[in-house]
């Protein structure tokens, strides 16, 4: 199986080792490993004979099939032995990707190895599918023939049905211990990269011991080496440590799919030769097996890397990102802001009584779009996906927004914000969710009680709008028909929406602020009217809690992520998601979208980042470093960077246009719920539940970044450890953990949470 | 917490669970809700299974009574999200399509209606017009059920658009031994099916008089929606059925 890959140059000495690891030197990764699994049964059919026999392969095996199911275990030894099955299966089992082809397996075996059979039958073996979307990801190849294969069989089963015997439970201790000893004599500069092999394997061997019923010798092994492992896996150990019986691993989403999964894993070429021929002197090739099964190895030239290096980019639940995932194209560019004529008498009223200043100059255009004509080649086209159009109201915002930001602070090192902190008393901890509008004058709260409240900032009192009743007998030609439909009688500083039938996970404002979203733990997200404080539309999709969901930064069109893995990305018009976005292990934690609202960024609980794209849900970056589930991101407002704070107490700061990772900022000792970055993207200021607000200086960290060839293709950085410098400033508050902040648009920084007496 | 001595076995043992889940922090009834769970967990697992043994006819429930049981409770209560092939496939299929072009100076973008909370979801009742002799004339239908009750009332008082009475009790439907009521309905928010009219007024019911039955003709005027109980019940007017109880 094509467990490894390799650049294009090694292609002429790979082509003799053919049968052990299949590379085909095409660009498209995935295909290469799926067309790895396809291809190898050509490969071991070719010695034997070409294609007709495999299709003898395929009915025998049918054949064997069928007799185990009836249990005709005597027929089945005797036909295997004829047909040479058992031993042609381990003859091939380097090179096929049939793992499940021992001959003393069970009828799992047979029937996983049918399953691949069929596999490699239903492609044809010389054309290489190169087509993306059959490629899918190589994790699936496995799955979907099995289903077809063997309907009476419960789908866990046929899933775990590859994890079949490698050999006698009491020597999976040896084989580990084997390895690990190997690993501790080899050189220093080999050790760490080879070191990181323990944790994939030491999982894939426990859950086989799991399935296949081998109770004790299971606990036994775990007990032995978990302690070896790092410590940043501690909380998957756990999960692991209470799964014991194969019942366990039914309905366990998470694991199931790390299974059938491909943990990747980034290696020099030189500790991995190393590694390789360890591994295939000794006689028993388990080890070999589960490698080439479970795990992709990505080897590089170049030098072995550190082990800091390698702490800082491990620890999700999939390894680390292929490199090839990271190199699409990514328009991080922001779009260009429409041209608006500011009408001259409007202006002049304004300014004048705000500030008395003198009448400004003549139609003043916007001058945040015009700086150039040519179009930014990282910018995403206009027009590549559809966005609504900009209404006359959509425009007086812009004007209003053009003119708070003339009067923004410039904010740096020397002039830090000032923080105005909201405290919601009285929440006993049920406040889940909290959002401002941009321009800071409402604030939404979702609560454990299933309400969402909204309350008005401003001095202003929150209206709704008339009854149909009242509405009739208004003027409807008089000029300020709009404060004459809104309700004076019921208005109040707070209104509280009902609907929802469990805790509200996530809230956000639309930019026009016209709706407000609320996303659930009872699977729907419900689009709210600030003009009558009612619900307009429920969105069932997800039929497991919401984690959160974003509003896009143009409206229309908004993302939520939830328990089941994927994101949806909905439109306010159509009642049914536009956009899947699944790849995820496991919940997607939190959903952001980018300023040019063309990329989606997704956090998760398998402690990876992706970001996808809108106009066709690729997963365009995949983001390892975080050693904890992702709670919250923050695009930089110039779009070109992001940065993700998870359960592990680290902001991690991401270049998007490479795919790297630039920064990590320490210092948090709690998970951190919030992150925002300055209007002018300066500061990024972090909040936690350790009750502190810290500010990082991010100028400073962007402005660091080297990015040259090497680290651009391999991606591994070095990253500086600069988080004491970064640090501006760090604010205590008594005991109220930070849920949210947000930067006004004169950059006075809010946030926002909830008393916490205990 | 309770001191480990003075706390029951159960609650012991799920503290040690929790400990061994690497929970350190928790607020003391969390023990008490797991306890409530496994205990009601365990005896609807147990339950099932008696019922599963019983029909298969075993005079003890074993293991696989448990097991059956325990597989059905997990296909309802605790479901878990679908596969992830299921999902990269749905996605693929999903993600084919182009995003749909934005219409235009629509006003507020919402689905259709129907997957809309914007209906109403509720009826109003109907505003009765009281008049003076209402008490009179509810007697006056009593005594005309004794002759007539059982009959059922013709259709033709059964659509909702009563400006047809006339006509249609000019047709040739025999009448006698018939009691009907005209009624007009009164203006209603729901009424737009009907096209009555919205003024409760009387309304010149044109009977022709040949085919009037001896005593059984009640001419109900001024009343709105007013129906004998005896007669609601038989009528079925399609959406004013609750209207009518409440004028009696």
């Amino acid at each position: 199986m094509a467990a490894v890959q390799d650049g294009p140059m090694e292609l002429d000495a790979e082509k003799e080792a053919k049968p052990e690891i299949l590379s085909d030197g095409t660009s498209n990764l995935s295909g290469n490993t799926a067309s790895g699994t396809l291809s190898s049964s050509p490969l071991t059919a070719a010695p034997a004979g070409g294609a007709p026999k495999m299709e003898d392969q395929q009915t025998l095996i049918a054949v064997l099939q069928f007799l185990k199911r009836n249990k005709l275990s005597e027929s089945v030894e005797i036909l295997r032995r004829e047909a040479g099955l058992g031993e042609h299966q381990e003859g091939s089992q380097a090179t096929d990707g049939s793992g499940g082809g021992k001959g003393d397996g069970d009828g799992g075996d047979a029937n996983s190895l049918l399953s691949r059979v069929s596999i490699t039958s239903a492609a044809a073996p010389q054309s290489m599918p190169v087509k993306s979307d059959c490629i899918i990801n190589i994790f699936r190849c496995d799955l979907p023939f099995m289903f077809m294969l063997s309907e009476d069989q419960p789908d866990v089963s046929v899933v775990l049905s590859a994890y079949s015997q490698q050999g006698d439970p009491p020597l999976y201790q040896v084989y580990y211990s084997g390895l690990k000893n190997f690993i501790e004599s080899v050189l220093d500069c080999h050790r760490a990269e080879l070191s990181q092999l323990f944790y994939p394997l030491f999982v894939h061997m426990y859950l086989e011991l799991v399935y296949n019923n081998h109770e004790t010798e299971a606990k036994a092994f775990f007990d032995k080496f978990s302690g070896d492992q790092e410590c940043y896996y501690q909380d998957d150990l756990h999960i692991l440590c209470g799964l014991t019986k194969k019942e366990h691993l039914k309905g366990n989403e998470v694991l199931l799919d790390f299974r059938t999964s491909r943990f990747v894993l980034h290696i020099s070429r030189d500790s991995y030769q190393l590694l390789k021929r360890h591994l295939q002197e000794r006689h028993n090739n388990q080890i070999w097996n589960i490698i080439q099964e479970h795990l992709y190895i990505d080897i590089f030239d170049g030098m072995p890397r550190s082990k800091s290096q390698i702490d800082s980019m491990s620890g999700s639940l999939a390894g680390e990102a292929k490199r090839e995932v990271n190199k699409a194209k990514v328009f991080y560019g922001l779009l260009k802001e429409p041209e608006i004529e500011v009408p001259l008498d409007d202006e002049d009223d304004e300014a004048e009584n705000e500030e008395g200043k003198p009448k400004k100059k003549k139609t003043k255009k916007d001058s945040l779009g015009s700086k150039s004509k040519k179009q930014d080649p990282n910018a995403p086209q206009q027009n590549r996906i559809p966005l609504p159009e900009l209404k006359d109201s959509d425009k007086l915002d812009k004007i209003m927004y053009m003119k708070e930001s003339t009067k923004r602070i410039r904010l740096g090192p020397e002039n830090l914000p000032s923080i105005c902190f909201y405290t919601f008393l009285n929440a006993f901890q049920g406040l889940t969710a909290v959002d401002f509008t941009d321009d800071s004058s409402l604030l939404a709260g979702g609560f454990a009680d299933s309400t969402v409240r909204v309350w008005s900032v401003t001095p202003k009192k929150l209206r709704k709008v008339k009854s149909a009743g009242e509405l009739n007998v208004i003027e409807k030609e008089s000029d300020d028909v709009l404060e004459r439909i809104m309700d004076e009688k019921t208005a109040s500083e707070s209104k509280i929406l009902h609907g929802h039938s469990g805790p509200v996970y996530g809230v956000s404002f639309s930019p026009d602020r016209n709706y407000l979203l609320s996303s659930s733990e009872d699977g729907t997200v419900r689009l709210w009217s600030l003009q009558t404080f009612t619900c307009l539309v429920g969105y069932k999709g997800h039929n497991y809690p919401v984690w959160d969901t974003h509003f896009s930064p143009f409206g229309y069109y908004f993302v939520s992520g939830g328990h089941d893995r994927v994101a949806r990305l909905w439109a306010t018009d159509h009642y049914q998601p536009l956009r899947i976005f699944a790849g995820h292990l496991a919940d997607v934690t939190c959903t952001r979208f980018h300023p040019n609202s063309n990329y989606v960024a997704t956090g998760s609980t398998d402690r990876t980042v992706r970001l996808w794209d809108v106009l066709n849900a690729n997963c365009v970056r995949i983001l390892t470093g975080h050693k904890g589930p992702i709670h919250s991101l923050a695009f930089s407002p110039n779009g070109k960077f992001l940065a993700s704070g998870s359960t592990d107490g680290r902001v991690l700061l991401w270049d998007i246009g490479h795919g790297l990772m630039i920064g990590e900022l320490k210092g948090h000792t709690d998970t951190i719920y919030a992150l925002k970055f300055s209007r002018d993207g300066e500061i990024l200021a972090s909040g936690s539940m350790d009750n502190t607000v810290r500010l990082w200086d991010s100028m400073k960290a962007f402005d660091e970044v080297e990015t040259d060839d090497f680290t651009a293709t391999t991606g591994h950085i070095h990253l500086p450890d600069n988080s004491q410098e970064l640090l501006l400033g760090m604010y205590h508050s008594k005991s109220t953990p930070v849920t949210h902040l947000h930067f006004t648009r004169r950059n006075l920084l809010l946030a926002a949470g909830a008393y916490n007496s205990q | 917490m309770a001191s480990p001595k003075t706390v029951p076995k159960d609650a012991q043992v799920m503290m040690q669970i929790l400990k061994d889940m690497g929970i350190t922090e928790y607020e003391p009834r969390v023990i008490n809700q797991m306890l409530e769970f496994t205990y009601r967990y365990v005896t609807t697992i147990i339950e099932d299974a008696k019922i599963y043994s019983t029909h298969a006819k075993k005079s003890n429930v074993d293991a696989d009574d448990i097991r059956l049981a325990i597989q059905c409770r997990v296909d309802q209560s605790f479901t878990s999200p679908p596969p992830r092939d299921f999902l990269l496939d749905i996605a693929r299929q999903k993600n084919q399509t182009p995003l749909p072009l934005i219409k235009p100076y629509t006003g507020p973008r919402l689905p259709p209606d129907r997957y809309c909370l914007t209906a109403p979801n509720y009826r109003l009742k109907s505003l009765q017009k009281k008049v003076s002799s209402s008490a009179g004339r509810i007697t006056v239908p009593r005594l005309s059920v004794g002759a007539v009750s059982s009959r059922p009332s013709t259709p033709t008082l059964g659509t909702p658009s009563v400006q047809t009475v006339g006509t249609k009790v000019g047709t040739p439907v025999s009448l006698t031994g018939q009691r009907f009521t005209v009624q007009i309905p009164s203006s209603q928010a729901t009424s737009v099916k009907s096209a009555t009219p919205t003024t409760p007024t009387v309304q010149n019911v044109l009977i022709n008089p040949s085919l009037i039955g001896s005593k059984n003709i009640l001419i109900t005027t001024n009343m709105v929606s007013q129906n004998s109980s005896s007669d609601s019940t038989s009528l079925k007017r399609k959406h004013e059925d609750e209207d009518d109880y409440d004028a009696l």
